[in-house]
């Protein structure tokens, strides 16, 4: 199974430049970020995101991280459903009562007296909630896709170019890209050491939530020692090859700038404006808060 | 196909490079790890450098291209010149142009998504125009028979190409001196050979090559062999010298050539390069070894040999695999219809390619993976019924790098894990323990760090970790990988003692002298069938299967094989002469 995300198409989108796709990640991002609205997350942004995937063929990609992308919406928008609180309520659950407390803070001239509680803690669901809930579910699925779908077309080389043209520094943007190179392989790494766990006799399901995260320890030095000792391996066959010879390297590979890569900077521009645009008039909000 | 200027036209201008007085403690050790080390290296000669672990030989590669002293911290003196002029002030990547390093490791010395970039990725970091870098791509592809996968992803190579493309991209830049660090350590026999093949045509391309190696038999055709005992240079010759000296090289943890040590015992004074010069030397010294048939001695080695050895309980099947098959999501069948029993006390040795199907197997033994049709039962039982932690008190399996399950502040508590995850009592757990670290020989390390132990100590260590279960099989997944030959020793001695003391043992390796001296049944492995199963000697009889598997017998079995007879050790073939003599 290949272990990275990037898949060898020929595609319009893998030919853009690559300033051209580091641009379109950063306009993704932007987009999402200034919306709420489910509506204004799914028209357009949703819908070019799912004709790419089709486009790219990254659909493998994406039913790779089926279970992350299931999670992430379904928790996310579980917790702002609840946590929210804003609006007419539709649902109301009474938990407790918190008994009302109060705490003297002994300082001279600035002694101060606080209080809390005296109300009930309830779960109050309202139709603002679920809105927003389903809203920030989708923002997160979405900037994972936006992630999904530019690893995907995006060769790590590509990456380290359009970082640099958009003046991050050679070393800085080649960091940046090495890091998603390692990543699998450190997920790769992790994977093999809870099987060798596993087979001394370990139960990573015993007790509560954070006991689970405790007993991670046995896994997580292993993948942190085998990191650092991976990272120091990378740097010195990195200087090895000259790396640091030159602040200005030199790249083989040509990226001649399309007309192609003139209309798609041009038509994230208005992307990225029309998102602006909604989060200025508020038609890319939940409506009004009661 | 390629011409000879092609070839040619990425060989390096060789310089010669010398060391003078180079001595290097590490930051906080106590001793140095290179003692006054000089020599000088001609240009285009080929030197072989060996040596046991911690012998200073990595340390010594470093120091050629500045990794040490800039990259390790610590005490550096002495001098280190290319074509009389010192290195001392330059920066690593100053001298990556000078001086080309292969490391050990293919997977941290490849950055690139396609193989001609990757080529191209040292000639970038030096400023070369893109002209200049499509002039050096192919040729230097060429040269290590990588040419038609410029547009491949380096990381769905093998890996013995994944090394000939490192060495690729190092030969692009014309360096004076090429350095291999334990190229092949990690490869399979089809690797190892596909690089030393390699290395043989670049010698003969003239190329300055310095080579760390632990197999004395790939560094016969080098102009010079430099051996390094605590840092300090014991030997440096000629290999036909340096190799004669077999007390020598034992004293330094290397193996002697087996023909060469087998020569040695037999009082032969002469160091074959090869066996054909073995036979004819032998022939000239023993005439009476020849006139035998090749199938009486052969057929009455198997005969001995197929009667029930060791401690295999004949008809006791312990482990049954039937009708198994697997394939991992989406891809190809990795395990087809395999029939397999491995009895109670065994010792076998699963080979075969990388890729082949080997691990992936062992994985079902112990329940890592579940088979797409067919079972595996263990002592009777359906293993699927089983849990993990019941299949690891039946069946332990060492994984074959130690650290992937390291992770304790002490070598006592690392051996406690496992016990105590069966909740045993803590008297119990001391027991085991004491029991476990007597037997891989670390009763003296209990409050020791793992981390700070020896590669092959910490190999023991993870024996150690889940002997302390007290399991019915182990199987160990490359054991001696990344061990000199003193500590390969220590490590199968170890494995010989445990299975002598009734525990099954099956071991995947790569290694043909391991499975000829060690192992009593060999199962081969290719694209997911076995296609041998039997005992070790007529695994080693099949020319046509060893050679379509890319398996070679030791030097001293085909020597054997050239008398008509199946030597499988040293000693064996020995006493066969000395018999007919």
């Amino acid at each position: 199974m290949p272990i990275y995300l990037y898949i060898d198409r020929g595609t319009f989108v893998h030919r853009l430049h690559p300033t051209v796709k580091v641009f379109s990640l950063f306009v993704m991002f932007w987009s999402v970020y200034w919306v709420d609205n489910p509506i204004a997350l799914l028209i357009p942004i949703g819908l070019i995101m799912l004709w790419i995937a089709q486009l790219t063929d990254s659909w493998p990609n994406f039913y790779r991280l089926r279970w992350l992308f299931v999670i992430l919406i379904f928790t996310t928008t579980l917790m702002w459903m609840v946590f929210y609180q804003r609006g007419t309520p539709i649902f109301t659950l009474t938990l407790f009562h918190l008994a009302p407390h109060s705490l003297r803070l002994p300082l001279g001239s600035y002694s101060r007296t606080l209080h809390w509680g005296g109300h009930p803690v309830a779960l109050v669901v309202t139709w603002l909630s679920i809105k927003f809930g389903i809203g920030r579910g989708i923002k997160l699925a979405e900037l994972l896709a936006a992630s999904v779908l530019f690893l995907s077309t995006t060769k790590i080389e590509e990456f380290t170019y359009g970082l640099q043209r958009m003046r991050v520094p050679y070393r800085v943007s080649f960091a940046i890209s090495l890091s998603f190179r390692l990543v699998p392989l450190f997920i790769d790494s992790a994977v093999t050491i809870v099987d060798a766990q596993r087979l001394r006799g370990y139960d990573f399901n015993q007790g509560g939530p954070l006991e689970r995260v405790r007993r991670y320890v046995p896994v997580v030095i292993p993948v942190f020692m085998g990191a650092l000792r991976k990272a120091n391996n990378m740097a010195m066959a990195l200087e090895a090859r000259g790396f640091g010879f030159s602040h200005e390297p030199t790249t083989f590979i040509e990226y001649p700038v399309t007309a192609a890569d003139v209309m798609a900077f041009a038509f994230l521009i208005g992307l990225g404006a029309l998102y602006f645009m909604l989060y200025w008039t508020g038609l890319g909000g939940i409506g009004p808060v009661k | 196909m390629k011409t000879e200027t092609q070839i040619v036209s990425v060989n390096p201008v060789a310089h010669a490079v010398s060391v003078e007085g180079v001595t290097f403690t590490y930051h906080g050790a106590d001793s140095p790890a290179l003692r006054a080390v000089s020599f000088t290296h001609n240009a285009g000669e080929m030197i072989g450098v060996m040596g046991a672990s911690g012998a200073g030989k990595s340390t010594l590669a470093k120091c050629l291209n500045r990794i040490v002293p800039e990259f390790e911290d610590g005490d550096f003196h002495g001098a280190i010149r290319i074509a009389g002029e010192s290195i001392e002030v330059l920066r690593v990547c100053d001298v990556a142009p000078k001086v080309g390093m292969v490391f050990q490791d293919f997977e941290s010395q490849l950055f690139s998504t396609n193989v001609a970039h990757e080529v191209a990725f040292a000639m970038e970091q030096v400023g070369m125009d893109r002209a200049e870098m499509d002039r050096r791509i192919l040729p230097a592809l060429e040269a290590v028979g990588l040419r038609g996968f410029e547009h491949r992803d380096p990381m769905s190579l093998s890996g013995g190409e994944k090394q000939r493309l490192a060495i690729a991209s190092v030969l692009a830049l014309r360096p004076s001196l090429i350095v291999l660090d334990e190229p092949t350590t990690d490869l399979d026999p089809e690797g190892r050979a596909e690089v030393f093949e390699l290395i043989k045509k670049l010698r003969g391309q003239g190329l300055s090559l310095i080579v760390i190696e632990h197999e004395s038999e790939e560094l016969r055709a080098a102009d010079r062999i430099i051996v390094l005992r605590e840092g300090e240079i014991a030997a440096d010759g000629p290999p036909a010298e340096v190799f004669a000296r077999t007390e020598l090289l034992t004293a330094c943890g290397v193996r002697p050539p087996g023909l060469g040590h087998a020569f040695e015992m037999l009082g032969i004074d002469a160091q074959p390069k090869n066996v054909e010069q073995a036979y004819d030397a032998t022939v000239r010294s023993f005439p009476g070894v020849t006139g035998t048939t090749y199938d009486s001695i052969a057929r009455s080695h198997v005969s001995e040999q197929t009667e029930p050895t060791g401690n295999a309980i004949a008809g006791a099947a312990f482990i049954g695999i039937e009708n198994l098959s697997f394939s991992y999501a989406g891809g190809p069948r990795v395990l087809d219809s395999i029939d397999l029993k491995v009895e109670a006390g065994e010792f076998m040795a699963i080979v075969g390619q990388n890729g082949s199907g080997k691990t992936t197997l062992a994985k079902h033994i112990v329940g890592l993976l579940e088979p797409a049709t067919g079972r595996v039962t263990i002592d009777g039982k359906d293993r699927a019924q089983m849990r993990p932690a019941e299949t690891a008190r039946e069946v332990a399996y060492v994984f074959q790098n130690p650290d992937h399950q390291i992770f304790a502040a002490t070598v006592e508590e690392e051996v406690a894990f496992g016990p105590r995850n069966f909740g045993l009592p803590d008297d119990e757990i001391r027991h085991r323990c004491d029991e476990a670290l007597e037997a891989v020989g670390l009763q003296n390390e209990r409050q020791s760090d793992p981390f700070l132990l020896s590669k092959g100590e910490r190999q023991r260590l993870a024996v150690a970790s889940v002997l302390v279960l007290r399991p019915r099989m182990l199987i160990l997944d490359e054991p001696t990988t990344g061990l000199d030959h003193r500590e390969q020793l220590r490590m199968m001695a170890l494995v010989r003692d445990l299975n002598r003391a009734g525990i099954a043992i099956v071991i995947i390796t790569h290694t043909p002298w391991l499975v000829a001296e060690y192992a009593r049944r060999v199962v081969l492995m290719r694209k997911g069938a076995k296609i041998f199963d039997g005992s070790v000697r007529e695994f080693f009889m099949q020319d046509e299967l060893l050679r379509s598997s890319s398996f070679r017998a030791p030097e001293i079995t085909e020597l054997s094989r050239r008398f008509g007879t199946l030597a499988l050790t040293t000693d064996e073939f020995v006493a066969w002469v000395k018999g007919r003599a």
